[in-house]
């Protein structure tokens, strides 16, 4: 391993400034037997800082870490190059709660460079929740402010001696007590270092009381925003870093700075005339999904005991809307503005976004509104992920229901609930076993059936009995059961388009193109609601057309078509029009990319966070949902509202050139360039 | 009577969310409705999901006294 390039000064780092690179150089041709320096130089590429750096906590000292332009063409940024950083570490040995743990923030090439929607970061470590690799994205603006300071990924390992925070200044890396801090909840932690650092235009993040006691789902909050899932709070509050905060001097530079600007003005135009990202997303945020989820019979409620909720206006997006909404916004740079703010006690705040209007509202049988925004803000000021908590409760009122677990808590009681968030936070009473997340309260007393979880991590709003597909994406997904990870085909088989939900027809095909498609956007920097204007116009305005009646009727017969182009992307050499994630690339970045080498870089991220994850014991009997979901119809007259798992399982399985248990073959990891 | 619910940016544009009236068919409802608001035209409700009682139904579809109409704008994305 190479040297540190820190000097110590009064506890503060410093890079050697100008002799900083021929220093660099020298270190990283020990750090790779057999490359060449000058592959770890600043890259070729514009978009990207060309710098990443480790953090060691335990000794304070930071270093950069070898990444080369051949990397950057692989992996692209963001989760990916994560997953390779990191497949490059784990071993399978590692605990979420030790110092082999390594923590990555990544941002992607897209970060900061003005392009739609693009002002995303990405933290990757082996979750406490699941124990297996986890990845959360967040918005807010901490990722362009960490390229702002130069680099494109922090490397957090080890773990502080004490409690601290570190302030990133450029090239000034320094380590504070954080016992002030401590204990406090999220807006009040970042208001207190806005005025620690005296600044006003900076980028900042922070873990609330909930990753300070290590509640398995705690998240990380920036902006108001949150790294909700997996638990990443958790990981830093174990390490001991309350926060981070990013400023700095350096500019984002862009390849072509002329046609990205039109190709951005071309791009924006589009996602304001399309009716889902133009009309949907910014007046009824995702919001707007509920009533729609209530008519396809796939709106969790009551522990995902059915799909339908009777009083499901009072917590819809229209209500929101009508009734509570003060304006929307919007991450740095985005046009699509889907974020609601509501009043909580008389103040303005961020809203909850559908899965938290969901798993606060129908999912606990809630049909108070105004609890669900309280129990929101709480959540993101405690620092807890609000799909695990919710879900974690609504497992504990079934438990409680049924006399498993009598902890007192019933559904469509939302009272005391706030006060419930508090003590789970601070791991007080029945709070710190509500803590552990429903696997393990579930292990521990019984209800596994409907501990609604998969490797896990709690389900997302999506009651899948109605929608197959999208309950094998929960199923397979890498970081567990999360409907963005597992593919969201359910935007085909009612939200969006409206392909049969009960057939397991082409639904594993079309799920691993999704999947690949979102995980290189996300690697790219930019946020996923980009790619929903993916279905034209056309089809999704007008659901009952001929065009669109075709395309519903003809998508589960086509599996064998998808397959092809998952299996040969390269054959999709072109830029389509309705995808214009590519073509920025090559404008913005300097990259030669078309659709097929960008579905390629999906591909090469799915499998290679999948390797990581089959050291840790990751399988095909690992791949699963509960019971509830897979044996138990939703309507007990229609057999068929069920989730036929292990038949879309197997083929998802062969399309993604894995053996029958699950584990990507050599062959599969050489075509990807992984090994 | 047959009750009629609006949702989506159908029912934020045109500030209806609920309205009573008679009708023996989906498509009596399009007049009624187009009465009621200039927003609603029959473009804009030919491109809504329409359902019956949580069932999906069309414009031909026939209505008994007490059926709940619901028009759905096209929506996606969570």
């Amino acid at each position: 391993m190479g040297k540190d390039i820190g000097a110590k000064i009064h506890g503060t780092y410093i890079f050697y400034g100008k002799i900083k690179s021929l220093f660099i150089e020298q270190i990283l041709l020990y750090r790779y037997n057999g490359k060449k320096a000058v592959d770890y130089m600043k890259s070729k590429y514009s978009g990207y800082m060309g710098k990443l750096v480790e953090i060691d906590l335990g000794a304070e000292t930071v270093r950069e870490y070898p990444w080369s332009d051949k990397e950057r063409e692989l992996y692209l940024g963001g989760k990916i190059m994560a997953a390779r950083i990191l497949c490059d570490h784990l071993t399978g040995n590692e605990k979420a709660f030790s110092e082999e743990n390594w923590l990555v923030i990544a941002t992607g090439p897209l970060t900061g460079t003005g392009a739609p929607s693009s002002a995303r970061f990405n933290i990757s470590a082996i979750s406490p929740q699941t124990g297996i690799l986890a990845s959360s994205n967040c918005g807010g603006s901490f990722g362009f402010h960490l390229k702002k300071a130069g680099y494109d990924a922090l490397i957090i390992k080890g773990r502080c001696k004490g409690r601290k925070w570190l302030e990133i200044n450029d090239d000034e890396f320094i380590f504070h007590d954080a016992e002030a801090l401590w204990g406090t909840k999220t807006g009040e932690c970042h208001e207190k270092l806005a005025e620690l650092c005296g600044k006003k235009n900076f980028g900042r993040l922070c873990i609330g009381p909930a990753g300070e006691n290590l509640v398995k789902y705690a998240s990380v909050i920036s902006d108001e925003r949150a790294a909700g899932r997996t638990g990443m709070g958790a990981v830093l509050g174990w390490k001991g870093l309350k926060a981070i905060t990013v400023s700095g001097s350096r500019s984002v530079e862009v390849y072509d700075r002329e046609k990205t600007a039109a190709y951005i003005k071309k791009w924006v135009a589009y996602l304001k005339e399309h009716p889902l990202t133009g009309s949907q997303l910014p007046r009824l945020g995702t919001a707007g999904l509920v009533s729609s989820m209530q008519s396809h019979s796939i709106l969790a409620t009551r522990n995902y005991s059915a799909g339908q909720f009777e009083d499901f206006d009072s917590v819809s997006g229209e209500t929101l809307a009508e009734s509570y909404n003060v304006n929307n916004s919007g991450c740095l740079g985005c046009t699509i503005r889907c974020r609601r703010n509501v009043k909580v006690d008389g103040k303005v705040v961020k809203g909850p976004e559908l899965e938290t209007l969901v798993l606060f509202g129908s999912n606990l049988g809630n049909s108070d509104m105004q609890s669900v925004l309280d129990l929101n803000y709480l959540a993101d000021e405690l620092g807890l992920d609000t799909i695990s908590c919710a879900n974690t409760i609504a497992w504990a009122m079934e438990a409680s229901a049924k006399g498993i677990w009598n902890c007192g808590l019933e559904f469509g009681k939302p009272d005391g609930l706030a006060s419930l968030l508090d003590d789970i936070a601070h791991r007080r009473g029945i709070g710190d076993e509500l803590a552990e997340g429903s696997k393990r309260l579930s292990e521990k007393y019984g209800g596994t059936d409907f501990a609604i979880h998969s490797k896990g991590l709690e389900l997302a709003a999506y009651e899948p009995r109605r929608a197959v597909g999208q309950g094998l994406g929960y199923a397979i997904a890498n970081r567990g059961g999360c409907h963005i990870n597992g593919g969201y085909a359910v935007i085909a088989e009612g939200l969006g388009l409206n392909a049969d939900p009960q057939t397991p027809k082409a639904k594993a095909d079309l799920t691993m193109m999704m999947q690949n498609l979102m995980e290189a956007i996300s690697a790219s920097g930019q946020c996923i609601f980009t790619s929903y204007a993916f279905f034209p116009k056309a089809l999704l305005a007008n659901p009952n057309g001929i065009l669109t009646k075709c395309v519903n009727s003809l998508l589960p017969h086509l599996g064998w078509g998808i397959r092809i182009m998952n299996r040969f992307p390269r054959m999709l050499a072109v830029n389509l029009p309705i995808i214009h994630h590519t073509a920025i690339l090559k404008y913005a970045v300097g990259m030669k990319m078309d659709l097929g080498r960008y579905l390629e870089i999906g591909e090469r991220g799915y499998n290679m966070e999948r390797l990581i994850n089959t050291r840790f014991g990751i399988s095909a009997e690992n791949d699963k949902l509960p019971k509830r979901l897979t044996d138990v119809p939703q309507d007990p007259d229609d057999p068929s509202t069920r989730v036929p798992l292990e038949v879309m399982k197997r083929t998802y399985y062969k399309a993604r050139g894995w053996d029958e248990n699950g584990i990507p073959t050599e062959k599969t990891l050489r075509r990807l360039k992984i090994k | 009577m047959i009750k009629v619910k609006l949702f989506g940016l159908l029912r934020l544009d045109s500030g209806i969310k609920e309205i009573e009236l008679e009708a023996g068919a989906v498509k009596d409802i399009y007049t009624e409705l187009e009465k009621a608001s200039d927003i609603l035209s029959a473009k804009k409700l030919d491109a809504c999901v329409v359902l019956v009682n949580g069932k999906s139904a069309n414009k031909n579809t026939r209505l008994s006294d007490g059926d709940e109409v619901s028009f759905l704008s096209p929506v996606a994305g969570g």
